[in-house]
C-alpha cells in the first residue's frame, strides 16, 4: 500500500494534474474574454459586467469550499495529484469514490486494502478517467446540435424558449431541494430557511434598489441557511 | 451574438478535446511508462461497471442542463463538473445581479460570466486545499465543518427561493413535482430528468393558457 502511494504521488502524475488545472483555467479565461467582448452587443454596460464578475466570486466561495472539504476523503484513497485531476474536472467526490471502488473491484481487490497494488491503482485510474470522458465526449460532439435545436425553437417563439429555460431551472432545483429535504429534519430546516432568506433579501434589494445586496444575496442566504441547519442539530 | 456562439463552439470543443487527451495521459503513463498495466480485460470490466452505475448521465445530464446553461455554459460546466451545486447557482445569481430576463441574450452572457468566474474560484480553492495537504480543512473549527454538511440544501433552497420570488406559484409547482417524482417508482438516476420534463411541461402549459386568456381579453 505504501509503495502504491509513492506512485500515486509521483512527479509525472503531478505534472499531468497541473496540465488539467491549466486547461480548466485557460478555458474559463477564454470564455471570460469572449463574453466581456460580446457584452456591449447585448446591452450590458461595463458596470454590469463588473457586477456579474463580483457576484460570481461571492456566490462561488461557499459552494467551492463545500467541494474542497469533501476532496480530503479522496486524497487518502488515490493520492493528491489524481484527486486534483479528477475533482478539478467533471466528477463529484461521490462519483469518483464510487468509480474508484468499481475500478478496484473489477481488478478483484478492495480499495485501500493490503493487496491494493500499483496495477490495481492503474485499473482504478483507467476506470475513473475513461468513465469521466463520457461527459466530455458527449458535450464536445453534441452541444452544437443542442444549440441548433434551441435556435429553431427560439425562432418560432422566443417567449417559449425563455419559459422553457426558467422552468428547467425550477425543475432542477425543485427536485434537488426536495431530495435534500428528505434527508433529515435539519436538512429540511436548512432548505426552508435558505429559501426564505433569499426571498427576503431579494425583496429588500428590489425595494431599496441596493445593487450590492443583490450581489451578496446567495452568499448571505447560504450562511444563514447553513448556520441555522447546524444550530438545529444542537437542540 | 452569432460570433459569440461560433467562438464558444470553437474554444469549447478545442478545450474539451484537449482535456480528454490530458486526463487519459495519467492511465497511459501508469500502464505503459511505469509498466503497471492491469490488462485490458479488467479495464473494460471497470468501464462497464462505471457505465452501468452512471453512464446514462453522460447523455441525460448535458441535455437536461443545456436550456439553463446555454452554449458556453455547457462547455464549461461539463468540463469542470459541479453543475447543480456550483455552476447553475452562480449563473443564476449573476443574471439576477444585472436584472437580466431569464432566457434573454443578456442573461446568457451574464450567466456565462458567472460560471467562468465560479470555475476559477473553485479550481483555486481545490488547488489550495490539496497543495496544503488538507491542512486548511484540518484547522477549521468543528462547528464550521459541521455547518458545511448543510451546504447543499442551503444552495438548492436559496436558488429555488430566488426563482420562486418572482413566480411563487411556479416555485411551489416545481417543489411539489420534485417531491412526487422523488417518491415515484422510477430509477434514481433518471428521476431528475423526469422532474425537469414534468415541470417544463406544466409551466409551458400554464403560460400558454395565460397568453390565451390575455388574447381573449384584448379582443373582447
Amino acid at each position: 500500500m505504501k509503495e502504491v502511494m509513492t506512485v500515486a504521488n509521483s512527479i509525472p502524475l503531478w505534472i499531468i494534474a497541473f496540465l488539467v488545472v491549466a486547461l480548466v483555467i485557460f478555458q474559463a479565461v477564454i470564455f471570460l474574454r469572449i463574453t466581456t467582448k460580446t457584452a456591449p452587443n447585448v446591452g450590458m454596460s461595463a458596470n454590469e459586467v463588473r457586477s456579474a464578475v463580483k457576484t460570481g466570486v461571492i456566490s462561488s466561495i461557499g459552494p467551492s469550499f463545500g467541494i474542497a472539504i469533501v476532496v480530503v476523503a479522496l486524497i487518502t484513497l488515490i493520492g493528491s495529484p489524481l484527486t486534483l485531476m479528477r475533482i478539478g474536472i467533471i466528477g463529484s467526490a461521490a462519483t469518483e469514490t464510487a468509480a474508484a471502488g468499481i475500478g478496484a473491484q473489477s481488478f478483484g481487490v478492495q480499495l485501500g486494502g493490503d493487496d491494493f497494488t500499483t496495477q490495481a491503482l492503474t485499473n482504478v485510474v483507467w476506470t475513473m478517467c475513461l468513465g469521466g470522458t463520457g461527459w466530455l465526449i458527449f458535450t464536445a460532439l453534441f452541444t452544437k446540435s443542442l444549440g441548433n435545436i434551441q435556435k429553431r425553437v427560439a425562432k418560432k417563439s422566443a417567449k417559449t424558449m425563455a419559459t422553457v429555460s426558467l422552468a428547467a431551472m425550477l425543475g432542477v432545483f425543485g427536485f434537488l431541494t426536495s431530495e435534500e429535504m428528505m434527508l433529515s429534519v435539519n436538512h429540511t430546516i436548512t432548505a426552508i430557511v435558505a429559501a426564505g432568506s433569499m426571498v427576503i433579501i431579494m425583496g429588500i434589494a428590489e425595494k431599496t434598489k441596493t445593487q450590492w445586496l443583490k450581489e451578496w444575496a446567495l452568499g448571505f442566504a447560504l450562511i444563514i441557511g447553513m448556520s441555522t441547519g447546524y444550530l438545529s442539530t444542537l437542540i | 451574438m452569432d460570433t459569440f456562439h461560433h467562438q464558444a463552439h470553437f474554444w469549447g470543443r478545442l478545450t474539451l478535446i484537449g482535456m480528454i487527451i490530458a486526463t487519459l495521459m495519467a492511465p497511459f503513463y501508469l500502464s505503459f511508462v511505469l509498466g503497471a498495466h492491469p490488462g485490458w480485460e479488467t479495464i473494460i470490466a471497470g468501464l462497464i461497471g462505471y457505465a452501468a452505475f452512471i453512464g446514462v448521465m453522460w447523455v441525460l445530464e448535458p441535455i437536461t442542463y443545456y436550456p439553463t446553461l446555454g452554449i458556453a455554459g455547457t462547455y464549461m460546466a461539463f468540463m469542470q463538473g459541479n453543475v447543480a451545486n456550483l455552476c447553475l447557482p452562480c449563473s443564476a445569481s449573476a443574471q439576477s445581479a444585472v436584472n437580466a430576463e431569464t432566457g434573454s441574450r443578456k442573461a446568457e452572457i451574464a450567466g456565462t460570466i458567472g460560471i467562468a468566474v465560479a470555475c476559477l474560484v473553485n479550481i483555486s480553492a481545490i488547488v489550495v486545499v490539496i497543495l496544503s495537504g488538507a491542512y486548511i480543512v484540518s484547522i477549521l473549527p468543528p462547528a464550521v465543518e459541521a455547518a458545511f454538511n448543510f451546504v447543499l440544501p442551503a444552495i438548492f433552497g436559496a436558488i429555488l427561493g430566488q426563482f420562486a420570488y418572482k413566480t411563487p406559484l411556479y416555485g411551489g409547482i416545481a417543489l411539489a413535482i420534485g417531491i412526487i417524482v422523488l417518491f415515484s417508482p422510477i430509477p434514481d438516476t433518471v428521476k431528475i430528468v423526469f422532474a425537469v420534463i414534468l415541470t417544463v411541461s406544466v409551466i409551458v402549459l400554464l403560460e400558454r393558457r395565460k397568453d390565451k386568456r390575455q388574447e381573449e381579453k384584448s379582443t373582447t
